[in-house]
This record gives structure tokens, sequence and C-alpha cells, in this order.
């Protein structure tokens, strides 16, 4: 199946998602030199790795594709498999073992529950 | 070889080793972007142009319907600019540890900077580990996990065919950014920040271009920033004990 597009239009799609990418990837740092973002913006953006990573993981995890309903049921098997991988997580920081753990667990409740 | 030179590869060396247990996330998410990609519908020399010059799976991914739907370019910038806008929040938080290098190297930088990156180089700064040379480390970091991720796109895009979609291979991305983030979460106000940057994202979720990210992550980082001054302003144990 290919899509009913294009070529010049695909390479358009291209060359215009790579710009999204490149722009907001560096747009703080290319403004660096001009911009003080002042003392409590920067302490601030400490906390953007864990709260922006929550927002990404959790939704992935109780909001399943088909439907995108919520699933907080303990028999959806991403939450099982995050569940074991977090238990890993407090064992030891290992992960290559907090993967394993975790697709294992998932993997056993999808074919499983 | 000066010893400026000698001291900027052992930190690129150290960048490149300092990346590798997040290396086995990456590549199963670039192999499930390059499959995704292929079983959405585009033919493989799109898929691999898209891989190597757009370089971010959410937005690859999340821009694959439209393409297929024959949607107006400006909706499927749009939507990757969107969806790509934590990367904003991303280089703020950066920025302090390059203002000092010239332009055309912050644009490199960040260019290649991603979720796994970008993670990695504010835990290392905050525990106070990152060498001297800090771009070149960072460098390091972003090389492998740039060549890695295209190894497996590729792979992923060659192979699509004989990966079945059941293996759910996507969520090893997933686990992968729950081992990044765990070990941030010591902290009270992380923690907050964490359920809060959850609980808005869940609510949010409904709302178009992975937008309900951008607010919970927002939320989240105003509810920790909160508590970290409350906690900042209390007077210290010691003194009423």
């Amino acid at each position: 199946m290919t899509a009913p597009v294009s070529g010049i239009a695909l390479a358009a799609v291209i060359l215009g998602l790579a710009l999204s990418t490149f722009v907001t990837r560096t747009s703080f740092l290319l403004a660096g030199a001009k911009l003080r973002l002042g003392h409590r913006v920067e302490m601030a953006l400490r906390f953007a790795p864990v709260c922006t990573l929550a927002a990404i993981i959790v939704p992935d995890i109780l909001i399943h594709a088909p439907g995108r309903v919520l699933d907080l049921s303990l028999v959806n098997p991403r939450l099982i498999g995050a569940l074991a991988a977090g238990l890993w997580l407090c064992w030891s920081r290992n992960i290559i073992g907090c993967l394993s753990t975790g697709m294992a667990a998932y993997t056993l409740a999808r074919l499983c529950l | 070889m000066s010893p400026l030179t000698v001291e900027r590869r052992a930190a690129f060396r150290s960048g490149q080793r300092a990346i590798i247990p997040s290396l086995f996330g990456a590549a199963a998410w670039g192999l499930v972007s390059g499959v995704a990609m292929v079983k959405g519908g585009l033919a493989v020399p799109w898929a691999l142009m898209m891989s190597l010059l757009v370089y971010a799976g959410s937005a690859q991914l999340a821009a694959l319907p439209l393409i297929v739907a024959g949607a107006p370019l400006w909706v499927i910038v749009a939507t990757g600019l969107i969806t790509n806008l934590r990367f904003v929040i991303y280089s703020a938080a950066m920025r302090p540890y390059f203002a000092h290098l010239v332009a055309r190297r912050r644009a490199a930088l960040g260019f290649f900077m991603t979720d796994f990156t970008f993670t990695l180089f504010m835990r290392h700064a905050q525990e106070g580990k990152l060498p001297e040379h800090r771009d070149a480390w960072f460098a390091g970091v972003c090389a492998n996990n740039w060549i890695t991720w295209q190894i497996s796109a590729t792979t992923g895009i060659v192979a699509a065919s004989y990966v079945p979609a059941e293996w759910g291979l996507e969520f090893t991305g997933t686990l992968a950014l729950v081992a990044l983030v765990g070990p941030s979460l010591v902290t009270r106000p992380a923690l907050l920040g964490a359920l809060v940057a959850s609980a808005v994202a869940l609510l949010a979720h409904g709302l178009p271009f992975k937008l309900g990210l951008f607010c919970g992550a927002i939320a989240g980082i105003a509810a920790a920033t909160i508590a970290d001054s409350l906690r900042e302003r209390a007077p210290p144990d010691a003194e009423g004990a």
C-alpha cells in the first residue's frame, strides 16, 4: 500500500516535519545569547524532564490506542508491565533488566489475561 | 594532539558510554517507528528519508495518518510542531549549559536532542557528574543515540512485513522512559510534579495534536515549582526540634 500523495508533496511534508523538529529543538538554545530566563524559570525547568516524561508515560500506559479509552483495570497488560518495571527499578538501576522484566510481564499478561 | 583535544575526546567517549543502557529503548523505539511508517502506508524510500531528516519518532507517528489521508501540508507541519512542543521546554532547560558556545554548535547539539539524550544530560547535570567539556560529552551521547536509532529504524523499514504488530514492541520505548524518569522521583516536589503532570495529561488526552502532553508537562512543572518554593520558605526542621 502506498500513500495516495505525489512525490513532490511527500518531499514537502518531510521537509516541513524536519523543520518542525529543528525549530522546536533549537528554539531556546539559539535564542540563548539574547534571552535571559531569570532564576525562577531556570529553577522551574529542573522539573521539566520528570514532568514531561510522566505526561508521556502515564497516558501511554493507561489509554489504549484502539478507541482511546482509559483502562485502569489490573488486567491492563501495559500497566502490569510498567509496574513490574517500576518494582525492578526500586531494587536495581539496571535499565536492561528493567526493560526485560517489563516486557516479560507485559507479554505474559497479554497472552494469559 | 593538544591536551584540549585529548580531553574533549575523552569527554565524547564518556558520553558514548553513558547512553549505552538507554540504547535498547532507543533501538526498540526506532524499530517500531520504522515498522509503523511502512505499515502506515509510506513507500520504503520515503520512510528512509523521513527517519533520516525528521528524527523524531512521535512526530513521525503522529503525522503518518494525516499524510496517508492526504491532509494539507500546513496541517501536517502544525501537527509536527505541536507534537514537538516539549522540545521547546527541553531546549530552554539546556540553554544555560550551552550558552557559551557558538550558534552553529548550539544548533547542532539541539538537532540531535531527544527525550532520551535530554533526560540523561539533565540527570548528570543535577548529580554534578558532567565533565568540563559537557558539549563534547553530550555530542557523544547524541552520536550513539542517533546511530542506534537510524540503524534500527532502517531495519524496521526494511523488515516491516516480518514484524507482527501484536508483539507491542513500541512498549519497550515507554519502559525505557520509565527507567529514565524513575531515579528522579526521589524528592517530594518531583513526585508531586509527576503526579499532577500525569493527571492533567490523562484528563486532557482527548485534545488533538498531543496537546494533553504539553498541558500536563506545564501543569506538573508549575506544581513542582510551587511545592519546591514552599519547602524553601519553610523554617528548617532543626530550629523547631
